[in-house]
């Protein structure tokens, strides 16, 4: 069989994603066996035999996920330490590594460091470059749009590890970027050094812009020919057409993919590390990389958790608001 | 369906159960015939490999029956020692043998994860032949022993004859003060652009060489320390302090360190061991006596004129004060995992691995100064280091870092107080006050003093 | 694709202008992308490359040739097979055993399991990677290998329900009904109708999952520490901590040696079936 007789890009629009299961169409309540009619034990017997497959999903989600959801809680109220007393015995210690936290002169920072990491890389860069190569891509030649789709999507398809070495190598000091800069006549700074936020943003971007640029070829391939057709036999130039109709016509895939984006950036650890490792000073210290150095580094395993508590505090705020966003109905 | 759905389902689930469990016992009923020994292994590091390499088959010819597994770890100091930390957290994984730090002890002493040596050294003839300092090194707060170094080392400024006479500097050379140094720098950069005139580490990067090649020289050289010994405090606010961060301010803002951003690059001093010193492109720098290490026949940066390029002299105090020069000294040693099976087994490994024979080849090709009496006095220990007087002599004039289990926190917060002033996100006040707010918040306000 | 047919068909001067002013402005945006790649190549055939990018004065293999041993690459690229392996085989089974409940049986569960599974989909993974490693020594199971592809298998489940059920809504449930008229069970009907029905859209699942896996350093970094154990991730990594600023070649042989079956099977699936449908896939409802 083809796989696009079973792709579920039929759907009304790629930024639809309902929480299915929940009255999909054609889902008859029980179509189990010709439905026998069963007392309210039968159905309670049955219900319990249908979840049972949902079993070994459910085990490595709660082991292996919520697990250290719920322990992250636990940590962060305690001083274990991978060295010293407290390895030995670590102690309730109640809210002080929260206050510590917030007394940290590097947790504001880190924090700030974090929000402009998120914002500029992936709501400003990813998102509008990938609408952007998306939006060009339906009025370029076509083996231009294919080209530029697979260098997109290569730096998106490395490793993270390869691809944060690579970068590293591109804004070193006697790098590629430095190189082409002197083409031009100009002499780059120590990319690393002296701009270490603008480097990672830049190869965060680069890293990442495939994502985006994916989730806007489904979303724009799903809007109807006539419409755009109607419009431009309207007048309608091309800045208005794209505000006015498409859009407001992908605004779901838009959200979607500002929120998928979000949580991903939020969670860069590798290319910072690997580029920057927080420095110099702390100029690229975002909430990840100070997580690590407290946990691994300074060997303060509850202040480490304090601080991965709060960033999945962050997190389930975006999950929240996004899943909101998406409820049936709305969007 | 039912019966289908929970065999499918059983199935999943023993698998899993065995796979998770299958590991942790596998390991463990291998454990009791093997040793594992945990250490550093880098490029520029390979004399302990080499040793380990050299006795597994003798201690296994000796001990039928056990597997000596030898578990390198290929990382820096920093890395190593995560990675040391996070294996010491269970049974299965901790070592038996490991390669520890002196700076690190107490604070692994605490934590539980090193065997009291006492009962294995009493038994141990050798155990006689090692100085006072070594003894005392590998001992916790409780005057027990738990660990046995392998030898230990002096710090002081290592530079090139050639570029310090092209600058018309006359050799040998020994600064009296900080400022002869700042005065010899200078003409070097006068007179030879290109060349890096005298380097001091500084920045998160170079880690524990930060600190103990470079501002530990300095602050020991003001009349200042880190550490009140006598009332157990932490020193504060001292002028000190502050002098010493202006220093490398100096060095570095008049550009006579190596550029910042190459400062904080952790394999920095790759460079000045492989690159500046052979090719005559620095004048001078603060290093430790196993210098020699990585420029003798078989070391990774192979430069036989070292021995005559080269010179050594003590790093001077501030203003020419008693006694006239300064040092650190650290080392690392071999331990005993706390968690181990085979606790006699793994001080026997240790045992040879620390003897006579085994200490000299070790001593030598690692430049380390003999802590045993009788490796010191050997013949061949003295002829295969020129340097060997001049380091030992060091001794003389050298520190100790605090042995205190929250020394690497204060430490770490000494490479930030650096790194934040020569890349000029702080000044040496806003660095001094932000390094006094930070040592307070590790050990309580009670554990400070001015 | 049929916008820009209609684009090229339409012509129209202006059309053409804004052709020629698109392919223009993708051009630039491939060669800027494209730029940072160029150095990993041609260094890892160069034998003197440093981080400039340069063309080899002399092309040769013998950076490949240098990584190219055990210890080096063979053992961690197949503790890498291991971990993504098992990680995506674990992911595949519990997802179409999961997914079929929920796509079959409409019940008052489904909808707060579901929503529980989006919020899995956006947990950082990073933020717990901290408190896993306490809870993994809590557990003893430091080091191990198969709770590491466990936990792997964990992170990429709720994505990997969430596309798995979506496939399996799209297959039509009269052919199991006619499984179940011959008397079959659901599991009979989901192994032998079901599952062979949706094998292309498993087989995304599958890679989806292996890729993520693969190209995983911090895990590992954390969980594993066994030096043969480490996958070629975190091995590369301690490669370039001791040799990346001397061995640039070396370093970006191995980076591509390590690169070189992600990219194929990426390669594989979007031809298989275009780059949009593994993501719509992914994404929607």
């Amino acid at each position: 069989m083809k796989p696009e007789q079973i792709a579920p890009t039929r759907g009304p629009n790629p930024g639809d994603p309902e929480p299915v299961g929940s009255g999909s169409p054609g889902r008859p309540e029980s179509t189990e066996g010709g439905s026998r009619r069963r007392g309210p034990l039968g159905t309670r017997a049955r219900t319990a035999a249908r979840l049972l497959p949902l079993l070994p999903a459910v085990l490595l989600l709660l082991v292996f996920l919520a697990g250290p959801v719920a322990w992250s809680f636990y940590g962060s109220f305690t001083n274990a330490a991978l060295t010293g007393r407290e390895a030995r015995n670590p102690q309730w210690v109640g809210l002080d590594n929260y206050i510590t936290l917030f007394q940290d002169p590097v947790f504001p920072l880190a924090l700030w460091l974090t929000v402009v990491f998120v914002v500029a890389s992936a709501i400003i860069g990813q998102n509008f470059l990938g609408l952007g190569i998306a939006l060009l891509m339906n009025r370029a030649n076509r083996v231009v749009g294919s080209l530029v789709g697979l260098t997109v999507v290569a730096a998106w398809v490395l490793p993270e590890i390869v691809a944060a070495f690579v970068a590293y190598a591109y804004f070193s000091k006697d790098g590629t970027l430095n190189q082409v800069l002197s083409a031009f006549g100009m002499t780059g700074p120590n990319w690393l050094f002296s701009l270490p936020m603008l480097a990672i943003i830049l190869a965060n971007v680069w890293r990442g812009t495939a994502f985006s640029m994916m989730v806007y070829r489904a979303a724009l391939n799903d809007v109807p020919i006539e419409i755009t057709e109607a419009a431009m036999i309207d007048g309608a130039g091309g800045t208005k057409r794209l505000v006015l109709i498409t859009i407001p016509m992908i605004k779901s895939s838009i959200t979607t993919n500002l929120m998928l984006i979000t949580l991903q950036t939020l969670s860069v650890f590798t290319l910072i590390w690997v580029m920057t490792a927080g420095g110099p000073g702390n100029q690229s210290t975002t909430l990840p990389v100070m997580a690590f150095q407290e946990a691994f580094r300074f060997s303060d395993i509850g202040y480490g958790t304090a601080i991965a508590t709060v960033m999945l505090l962050i997190g389930a705020a975006f999950s929240v608001v996004y899943i909101r966003a998406l409820r049936p109905g709305k969007g | 369906m039912h019966r289908n759905t929970k065999l499918a389902v059983s199935v999943l689930m023993a698998t899993s159960m065995i796979a998770l469990a299958g590991c942790s016992a596998a390991d463990a009923g291998s454990d009791s015939k093997t040793l594992k020994i945990v250490y550093e292994k880098t490029d520029s590091f390979t004399a302990l490999d080499t040793l380990f390499k050299k006795i597994k088959p003798e201690f296994e010819a000796a001990h039928k029956g056990v597997t000596v597994n030898l578990q390198p770890i290929q990382a820096n100091d920093d890395d190593y020692s995560t990675k040391l930390a996070l294996s010491q957290q269970s049974a299965d994984t901790a070592p038996d043998v490991f390669y520890e730090d002196t700076f690190r002890l107490r604070s692994d002493i605490d934590a539980g994860y090193l065997l009291n040596l006492d009962g294995h050294l009493d038994g141990w003839a050798d155990w006689s032949k090692f100085n006072e300092g070594a003894k005392g090194a590998g001992m916790g707060d409780d005057g027990s022993t738990y660990a046995v170094p392998l030898g230990t080392d002096t710090r002081g400024i290592w530079y090139s004859k050639p570029v310090f006479t092209k600058a018309g500097i006359a050799v040998p050379w020994q600064p009296e003060t900080w400022a002869d140094i700042l005065t010899a720098a200078r003409k070097i950069q006068a007179t030879q652009p290109g060349v890096v005139p005298f380097n001091m580490y500084a920045g998160k990067g170079t880690g524990e060489g930060t600190v103990m090649q470079s501002f530990y020289e300095l602050l020991y050289g003001t009349g200042d320390s880190l550490y009140n010994e006598n009332d157990q405090k932490w020193v504060v606010g001292s002028k000190g302090f502050k002098d010493s961060l202006t220093f490398l301010d100096t060095l570095y803002s008049e550009k006579l360190a190596v550029d910042p951003s190459d400062a904080l690059d952790p394999n920095v001093w790759k460079k000045v061991f492989g690159e500046l010193f052979p090719k005559g492109q620095l004048g001078g720098t603060v290093e430790g006596s196993y210098t020699p290490s990585f420029w003798q026949k078989g070391g990774s940066y192979e430069w036989p004129a070292y021995v005559t390029d080269m010179g050594v002299a003590a790093f001077p105090t501030q203003n020419g004060d008693a006694p006239h020069g300064v040092s650190m000294s650290g080392g690392w040693t071999l331990a005993v995992g706390a968690k181990t099976k085979n606790a006699d087994l793994a001080f026997e490994f240790l045992s040879l691995a620390l003897n006579k024979e085994n200490s000299l080849w070790y001593d030598i090709n690692n430049s380390q100064i003999a802590v045993r009496t009788d490796v010191a006095a050997d013949p061949t220990y003295l002829a295969a280091n020129p340097f060997v007087a001049a380091v030992t002599d060091l001794v003389s004039v050298t520190h100790y870092r605090p042995a205190t289990s929250d020394y690497p926190k204060i430490s770490a917060e000494v490479q930030a107080a650096t790194e934040a002033v020569i890349t000029r996100q702080m000044s040496v006040d806003e660095a001094s006050a932000a390094y006094d707010k930070a040592v307070e918040a590790i050990v309580g306000a009670d554990k400070v003093t001015k | 694709m049929s916008v820009a047919t209609l684009a090229a068909s339409v012509a129209s001067p202006r059309k053409a202008t804004a052709a020629a002013l698109s392919n223009g402005i993708l051009i630039v945006i491939a060669l800027c992308f494209l730029l940072p790649l160029a150095w990993l190549i041609l260094a890892s055939l160069d034998p003197d490359a440093s981080y400039r990018t340069q063309i080899p004065a002399n092309p040769s293999f013998a950076n490949y040739a240098a990584v190219l041993t055990p210890g080096l690459t063979f053992l961690p690229l197949w503790n890498s097979l291991l971990l993504s392996g098992g990680a995506a085989v674990a992911t595949v089974v519990a997802a179409v055993l999961a997914a079929y409940p929920l796509s079959r049986y409409t019940m008052r569960f489904n909808k707060p399991f579901m929503y529980a599974i989006l919020f899995g989909t956006c947990l950082p993974i990073t933020a717990i990677m901290v408190p896993v490693y306490s809870l993994f020594v809590r557990l003893n199971l430091i080091d191990s290998m198969p709770a590491t592809i466990f936990f792997m298998a964990a992170t990429s489940l709720p994505m990997a329900i969430w596309m798995t059920k979506n496939f399996m809504d799209s297959v039509p449930i009269s052919l199991e009904e006619a499984a179940w008229v011959d008397g079959a069970s659901a599991m009979t009907a989901l192994r032998r109708v079901v599952v062979p029905l949706m094998r292309p859209g498993l087989g995304v699942v599958f890679i989806f999952v292996f890729i993520q896996a693969w190209g995983n350093f911090f895990v590992p970094f954390v969980l594993l520490l066994s030096p043969s154990k480490q996958p070629a991730a975190v091995s590369i990594y301690s490669f370039f901590g001791q040799y990346g600023a001397i061995a640039y070649g070396q370093l970006a042989a191995f980076s591509v040696l390590y690169s070189v079956p992600v990219i194929l099977l990426y390669a594989l699936v979007s031809r298989g079936m275009g780059a949009s449908f593994t993501l719509s896939g992914a994404i929607k409802g």
